[in-house]
C-alpha cells in the first residue's frame, strides 16, 4: 500500500476520534445486501429455468451464493469506513470504500435534523440521523446509532446549531 | 394577533406598517377577519388562465366545422362556450383575491378546493413582475412572489393591471422593509425602452446585433458539431445498407429523435434570445433590478444580501471578443427546484462591463481570477480542459473554473458556503488527487466544485474553506431566514 492509497480523512483534521457506528450496522446492511442479491436471483431463475431447465434454478442459486458472498464482504469492509465525529464548529462525517467522501457540516448552516428508522432497522435497534442545510445537495447522513447515542447526538447538534447561527 | 397591526376595516388596502414590529419572535400566521375587504384580481384573468384550453378547443372545433361542414356546430360551441365560461369566471373571481394585513399577504383561490395562502412578508425575498405575451396584449402583469423556505412558497398574483402590479410590487417591497423600491415612474406601457425611468443603468443596454452575434457564436459550436454528426451517421448508414428502406427506416427510427432534441435547442436558443433582448439592469439600493424581454416583457429583483455566488460563462467562440456572460445565483431563485436556474445579470458584455455587475453583485468582487491548475498528472482525465480549469481562493470568494464548451468561473463567497465535501473516487485515490466540493444553499447544481487537487493541497483547501467562511460568516448579522 503505497503513501497516495491513504484515505482523504487520514491526512486531515488530525488528532480526530472518529465515532464508529453501532455494529448491528454491519448486520443489517449484509442482510439488506443479501436480500437484494436474492432478488435478483430470483428474477433471474425465471429465463434461466426456461432456458435449462431443472437445471436453471441451481444455477440461479450457485450465482447467488457467489455474488452474495462477494457483495456481503464488500458491504462489511464499507460499514467500517463510516464514521462521524463532533468538532468544536463542525460536524464530520466519513465513508466510502471505493469513493471516499469527507462531509464537514458546520453548526451553524443547520437548517433540519431528521431521526428515522426502518422496519429493518427498528429490529435491531438502530437510528438515523440526518443534517440539513440550505444545500438541497448536501443531505448528510449519519447512519446505524444506537437509538439513545442518536438522540443524544442530535440534541447536542441542536443546541449548537442554536449558539452559531449563520445564514444562508 | 394584537390590535398593534393597524386599523381593519375600511376602504384602504393596506395597513400602514405597525410602529414596532412584531420582531424576530415566530408567530402563527393568523387570518384576517372575515369581513375584511378582499381586492380582486382582474376580471380578465380565467380567460387568460385557459387560453391554451381555449386555443385547443378552438382548434378542434375548427376542424370539426371544416370536416363536416357544420358551421352551426361552431357556433353553438362558441355560444355555449362564452356562457359556460362566463358563469365559471364569475364564479371563480367571487373566491379570488388577495388581502395585505399586517405584514403579511393572504391569497385566496379555488371554488370547490378553497386555498388560502398566508404569505409572511418578513421572509420576502423577490417580486417579480411578469407579462406573457397574453397578459400584455391586455396591459395586464402578473407578479411572482418568492419567500425564503423550502418547495411550494412561491405564490402567483395573476392578473393584475399593469400600473396596478407596479405598485403593488413597490408596496410589498416596503413592507418587508426593503426601502430602496420605490415605485417607478413609469406612465404608459411600451415606452421602458425609450425614457429610461428611475436610476441609470449600471452597464449600457446591450444592442440587439451583439447580442444576436453573442447567440449565434454561443450556439454555431453546438449546432455545428450536431448537424456534423448527424451527416456522418447519416453517410455512413446510408453507405452501408445503401440509400434504401432501411436506411431510411433506420433514419425515423433512430436520428428523428436526435433531430428533434436538436430542433429543440434550437428553439431555446432562440428564446434565450428573445428573453434577453431590452436587457436593462439597474441598482436600486440593495437590489439589483432587471428588465428584460422582447415579447414577454419581465421585471425581475434580486437583493444583493442573498446572492449566493456570481458566475462568469465563456462560450468557446466568446474567447475572441473577451465577451462573457455574468450569472447570479440567489437563494430565492433556486428555491424553484424543479429546473436549476440562476438569473442572469449581463447576457453580454466586455470585460469593463462584467467587471462593472460582478462588483455590484458581490461587493468588491473582481472580474478575473488568477486559479491554479490541477497537477499535471490530472491531465489525461479531462486533455481538453485541464488548461482551463482551476481553482483560488480569493480574498473574498472561493473561485472555481471548469468547462471547454462553455468556460465557467464560479465565484462563491466564503460567507455562502453552507457545507464542504472531499470526495475521492477510485481513479483519484491512485493518482492522489481529490476533489472539492462547496456547497451553497440552493438546489443540487449549486456547488462550486474543485476537481481533481492533490490530496494534501485538497485538504488543506477544505480546512481553509471552513475557517474562511466562519470567518466570514461571523462578521455578518444573523439573518433569521
Amino acid at each position: 500500500m503505497n503513501a497516495r492509497a491513504v484515505p482523504v480523512w487520514d491526512l486531515w483534521p488530525d488528532g480526530i476520534e472518529w465515532q464508529p457506528m453501532s455494529p448491528q450496522l454491519r448486520t443489517v446492511w449484509v442482510l439488506r445486501s443479501l436480500l437484494n442479491v436474492l432478488i435478483l436471483a430470483v428474477i433471474a431463475a425465471v429465463p434461466l429455468t426456461i432456458w435449462l431447465g431443472w437445471e436453471g434454478p441451481l444455477w440461479a442459486l450457485g450465482g447467488y451464493v457467489v455474488l452474495a458472498g462477494l457483495r456481503s464482504l464488500a458491504v462489511a469492509r464499507t460499514v467500517k469506513t463510516w464514521g462521524y465525529a463532533e468538532r468544536e464548529q463542525d460536524l464530520l462525517v466519513r465513508h466510502g470504500l471505493l469513493t471516499r467522501r469527507l462531509s464537514i457540516v458546520p453548526y451553524g448552516r443547520i437548517q433540519l435534523i431528521d431521526l428515522s428508522a426502518g422496519p429493518v432497522e427498528r429490529m435491531f435497534g438502530l437510528t438515523t440521523v440526518q443534517v440539513r442545510t440550505a444545500a438541497l445537495a448536501s443531505t448528510t447522513e449519519v447512519p446505524g446509532l444506537d437509538p439513545l447515542v442518536a438522540a443524544a447526538l442530535r440534541d447536542r447538534l441542536a443546541v449548537r446549531a442554536a449558539e452559531v447561527r449563520e445564514g444562508l | 394577533m394584537s390590535a398593534e397591526a393597524g386599523p381593519v376595516h375600511g376602504d384602504e388596502p393596506a395597513p400602514p406598517l405597525a410602529p414596532e414590529p412584531y420582531g424576530p419572535m415566530p408567530h402563527a400566521p393568523s387570518a384576517p377577519p372575515e369581513g375584511m375587504q378582499r381586492q380582486r384580481l382582474h376580471p380578465l384573468t380565467p380567460l387568460l388562465e385557459s387560453v391554451r384550453f381555449l386555443t385547443a378547443v378552438a382548434a378542434a372545433v375548427g376542424i370539426q366545422m371544416f370536416t363536416s361542414r357544420n358551421f352551426l356546430f361552431a357556433i353553438y360551441a362558441a355560444l355555449a362556450a362564452a356562457v359556460v365560461g362566463g358563469i365559471a369566471s364569475l364564479i371563480a373571481l367571487q373566491y379570488r383575491g388577495f388581502v395585505i394585513w399586517g405584514r403579511e399577504l393572504h391569497i385566496y383561490g379555488g371554488v370547490f378546493t378553497r386555498s388560502h395562502r398566508t404569505v409572511p412578508l418578513d421572509r420576502l425575498q423577490s417580486v417579480d413582475l411578469v407579462r406573457p405575451l397574453q397578459a400584455r396584449v391586455f396591459g395586464l402583469a402578473q407578479l411572482n412572489i418568492e419567500v425564503a423556505g423550502g418547495d411550494g412558497t412561491d405564490a402567483k398574483l395573476a392578473y393584475l393591471k399593469h400600473d396596478r402590479a407596479v405598485e403593488l410590487r413597490a408596496e410589498l417591497l416596503s413592507i418587508a422593509g426593503r426601502p430602496g423600491a420605490q415605485p417607478r415612474t413609469e406612465t404608459a406601457e411600451d415606452s421602458t425602452e425609450d425614457v429610461p425611468a428611475g436610476p441609470e443603468p449600471l452597464v449600457p443596454t446591450v444592442t440587439v446585433r451583439k447580442l444576436a452575434l453573442a447567440s449565434l457564436l454561443e450556439a454555431l459550436p453546438v449546432q455545428l458539431t450536431a448537424l456534423l454528426l448527424f451527416g456522418t451517421a447519416f453517410a455512413v448508414t446510408g453507405s452501408i445498407f445503401g440509400f434504401t428502406k432501411v436506411a431510411t427506416a433506420l433514419w425515423f427510427g433512430f436520428f428523428a429523435p436526435a433531430l428533434f432534441g436538436y430542433l429543440q435547442s434550437t428553439v431555446s436558443t432562440v428564446n434565450r434570445f428573445l428573453r434577453n433582448c431590452r436587457f436593462r439592469i439597474t441598482r436600486d439600493g440593495g437590489n439589483l433590478l432587471i428588465e428584460r424581454g422582447l415579447t414577454d416583457t419581465s421585471h425581475e429583483t434580486v437583493p444583493v444580501d442573498r446572492v449566493t455566488a456570481v458566475c462568469f460563462d465563456e462560450p468557446i467562440l466568446w474567447r475572441r471578443k473577451n465577451w462573457r456572460r455574468v450569472e447570479v445565483w440567489t437563494a430565492a431563485v433556486s428555491q424553484q427546484i424543479s429546473v436549476l436556474k440562476s438569473t442572469t445579470a449581463l447576457p453580454v458584455g466586455g470585460p469593463a462591463e462584467v467587471a462593472k455587475v460582478a462588483a455590484e453583485a458581490l461587493p468588491e468582487l473582481p472580474a478575473t481570477f488568477a486559479v491554479q491548475r490541477p497537477p499535471r498528472r490530472a491531465r489525461w482525465r479531462m486533455p481538453l480542459r485541464w488548461k482551463r480549469t482551476g481553482a483560488l481562493l480569493d480574498e473574498k470568494a472561493f473561485v472555481v473554473r471548469h468547462g471547454w464548451w462553455v468556460n465557467t468561473y464560479v465565484a462563491l463567497p466564503y460567507a455562502r458556503i453552507q457545507s464542504v465535501q472531499v470526495v475521492q473516487g477510485r481513479i483519484q485515490r491512485l493518482q492522489g488527487l481529490a476533489t472539492v466540493h462547496a456547497m451553497s444553499a440552493g438546489s443540487v447544481g449549486h456547488t462550486a466544485k474543485a476537481a481533481h487537487r492533490d490530496v494534501e493541497e485538497a485538504v488543506a483547501m477544505a480546512a481553509e474553506l471552513r475557517r474562511r467562511a466562519d470567518a466570514a460568516a461571523a462578521l455578518e448579522a444573523p439573518r433569521l431566514s
